[in-house]
């Protein structure tokens, strides 16, 4: 069989038992969190959570260390109890449902494959405890064996397979019982560099051709950029926002965010006026004017407010050219060169505290045209830049 | 790495009488003696003197007579109870152990453990008194109505050496039990429970499973416990309860005979062994971690 075949499948499509959504162009929600909490003892670990996973996307759960990732995920997988709060799926309360009855399936952080069995073991387990036929099982062993590209492996034990090997059996174990909801957790955290790359290709692969409800927890900002149709960004307990990795790219709706998310020019300052679908800021850059389409918050926002006017160092030009917005001059502390790109980092002004912004440039061949401790003229574009209330 | 080179040259010496000291030991004390006993095994006795010649005489004597190899037989047979009664009862112990949390755990697991220290005769006095006609075990099934009348069932036989012996060698049973289920990842039960198994399904198919290995251990120890002891079925098994232990023991006590001794010996030496290779064998974990 080949692996075209068994993609198919594998794909569930048409089973009885899911639920119609309210419009065929809309996703619906799959799972609901509402008022999630969760402590252990007296430490609140989750505060308030609510979150509402699509069915059929790719959704990633990022944040620091101890942010609570992996708690969200096991209180979804019914690991662990929650303290309150209730998780629906297809808008029925499952809160109470004990975890072996759950119709998710975890890859866990290391694997968690059992050393006893050899890998056809392994993946046909979940087939197994539901007494499925052994055919039957063998047959779906061997499609999710040829899926995630490891058909000759099955008589191995897991001691005898390298760690992208032994990653890849954990994910054909989970997706073998056909769940509605995969989790995820740093499921490639112990990958190195390159292996990892592969694998995120790999599995977004994956979950395009089985079209099943991926939750991937990491902390790696670049892999959930990558894979995510949709990114939540989870600090000390609390979900700061949602959003697609572009949202959160451009338009973050907080500090965290903005400074979590690669590198950001954040510059402080006081709401000034607005004009239609823009805004301008006072700050120790003059006055800089930036975009508020499609954020009303900001908008509505009082004169005066803290906030930070935000521009990525991709925005940030050399130009000589003066429209009268977002003009300063800055002078070259360091050069930086970082393969496709250079990163120059500058100062506005004399004294210490003064701002200091990254630019970068695509890089050159015949040097940059960028040298240290040169006076550059600098502009962005208004719609480039955003504001972020502080 | 250069450092090592240079530190290494003058530890050299003591380092070597180490490893020659580790390896002079057993030998000396192991495996030394026991030789002595494979040569004492070939020679044999004439009117209290040993006779030095060479001979398989004790070795026929053995397989021959009608009393050894039954006794052997019956000895091989209640020790392997011993090993499967101590394996049954310390299973679900050392099970019930890993469910408590952290101290509780190890101080329950402690006085497991507390009748280790205490004296070897004392316990079988103890234990003989329960036994016994009059003992904890006959008022205790007479006062529930089980029994009529104290039997004397338990009383100087082998089932007085298969209770005593039990009693005697669960812990030894219990601590690799408990060592191996405490080993086992969490994280696999949890997997297995995510996967859609039932606790017993996880518990069939995963926990036990991978506790084997400390079973296998747990029932080989026992045996092997069992089978080279003479001091209990000589205090609790009275004249019916003939074990091969007392059979050896007679042979190098009141029948002064060295020669035939040692190749019972010898015999018993070779169930010994295969039990531990037995127990070593399925002992080792497969894939120690995931
Ligand atoms: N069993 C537990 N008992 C007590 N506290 C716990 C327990 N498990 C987690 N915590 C605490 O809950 C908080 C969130 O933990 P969690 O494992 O969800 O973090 P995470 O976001 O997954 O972090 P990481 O990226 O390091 O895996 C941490 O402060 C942690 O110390
Ligand atoms: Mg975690």
């Amino acid at each position: 069989m080949s692996g075209r075949d068994s993609l198919l499948l594998l794909r569930r499509s048409g089973l009885p038992g899911r639920r119609q959504g309210p419009s065929m162009n809309e996703k619906s929600d799959l799972l609901t969190l509402r008022s999630v909490s969760k402590s252990y003892g007296a430490v609140p670990v989750l505060h308030d959570v609510n979150l509402a996973i699509r069915d059929g996307e790719f959704l990633t759960v990022l944040g620091p260390s101890g942010s609570g990732k992996t708690t969200v995920l096991r209180l979804i997988g019914g690991l662990e109890p929650m303290t309150s709060g209730e998780i629906r799926l297809d808008g029925q309360d499952i809160s109470r449902m004990p975890i072996n009855r759950r119709p998710f399936n975890t890859v866990f952080q290391d694997y968690a494959l059992f050393p006893h069995l050899t890998v056809a073991g392994n993946v046909g387990y979940g087939l197994s405890v539901r007494h499925v036929p052994r055919k039957e099982i063998a047959r779906r062993v061997a499609e999710a064996l040829e899926l995630v590209q490891l058909g000759s492996f099955a008589k191995r034990y897991p001691t005898q397979l390298s760690g992208g090997q032994r990653q890849r059996v954990a994910l054909a174990r989970a997706l073998i019982c056909r769940p509605r909801l995969i989790l995820l957790d740093e499921p490639l955290a112990a990958l190195d560099l390159e292996l990892r790359r592969q694998m995120q290709e790999f599995l977004k692969s994956i979950q395009r051709e089985i079209k099943t409800t991926f939750l991937f927890v990491t902390h790696d900002q670049e892999e959930a950029i990558g894979m995510s149709d949709r990114i939540c960004v989870m600090q000390a307990g609390r979900i700061r926002q949602l959003g697609t990795p572009h949202e959160l790219y451009y338009k973050p709706n907080c500090e965290f965010v903005a400074r979590f998310f690669g590198e950001n020019n954040l510059v402080p300052g006081t709401l000034g006026q607005v004009q239609g679908e823009l805004r301008s800021i006072d700050t120790a850059l003059g006055r800089l004017i930036c975009s508020v389409a499609g954020q009303p918050h900001l908008k509505n926002a009082p004169e005066g407010a803290c906030a930070f006017a935000m521009f990525r160092p991709e925005a940030l030009h050399v130009s000589e050219v003066h429209d009268g917005k977002n003009h300063f001059s800055g002078k070259i502390v360091d050069v930086a060169f970082a393969g496709s790109s250079t990163v120059a980092i500058i100062a506005v002004g004399e004294d210490r505290s003064a701002p200091r912004l990254r630019m970068r440039l695509p890089s050159r061949f015949s040097g940059s045209a960028l040298s240290a401790s040169e006076t550059v003229a600098l502009s962005f574009a208004p719609r480039e830049a955003h504001l972020v209330l502080s | 790495m250069t450092g090592t080179g240079s530190a290494r040259a003058p530890t050299r010496w003591p380092r070597r009488l180490v490893t020659l000291l580790a390896f002079a030991m057993p030998v000396i004390f192991i495996l030394v003696p026991l030789a002595i006993f494979l040569g004492y095994s070939f020679f044999s006795v004439d009117h209290g003197e040993i006779d030095y010649t060479l001979t398989v005489a004790n070795y026929v004597r053995f397989l021959s007579d009608p009393i050894f190899l039954p006794v052997f037989w019956n000895t091989c047979v209640l020790c392997l109870s011993v090993a499967i009664i101590c394996v049954l009862l310390a299973y679900p112990a050392a099970y019930f152990l890993t469910t408590l949390k952290g101290r509780w755990r190890y101080m329950l697991l402690m006085l497991l453990m507390v009748p280790l220290l205490m004296s070897y005769v004392i316990k079988i006095y103890a234990i003989r008194s329960i036994l016994g006609l009059n003992g904890f075990l006959n008022k205790a099934l007479v006062s529930l109505g089980i029994l009529q009348e104290p039997s004397s069932l338990f009383v100087f036989n082998m089932n007085a050496i298969l209770l005593t012996l039990t009693l005697l060698l669960i812990p030894f049973a219990i601590l690799p039990i408990f060592l191996t289920l405490e080993r086992i990842p969490p994280i696999l039960r949890q997997a297995s429970d995510d996967l859609g198994a039932s606790a017993a399904q996880t518990f069939m198919r995963v926990t036990l499973p991978l506790s084997l290995p400390g079973v296998a251990s747990a029932a080989s120890f026992v045996f092997v416990l069992a089978i080279g002891d003479f001091l209990t079925p000589q205090m609790v098994g009275g004249v019916s309860g003939f074990t091969f232990g007392r059979v050896l023991y007679s042979q190098f006590g009141t029948a002064y005979n060295w020669p035939f001794g040692a190749a019972l010996s010898v015999a018993l030496a070779a169930v010994v062994v295969t039990a531990i290779l037995l127990g070593e064998r399925f002992g080792r974990n497969r894939g120690a971690s995931v």
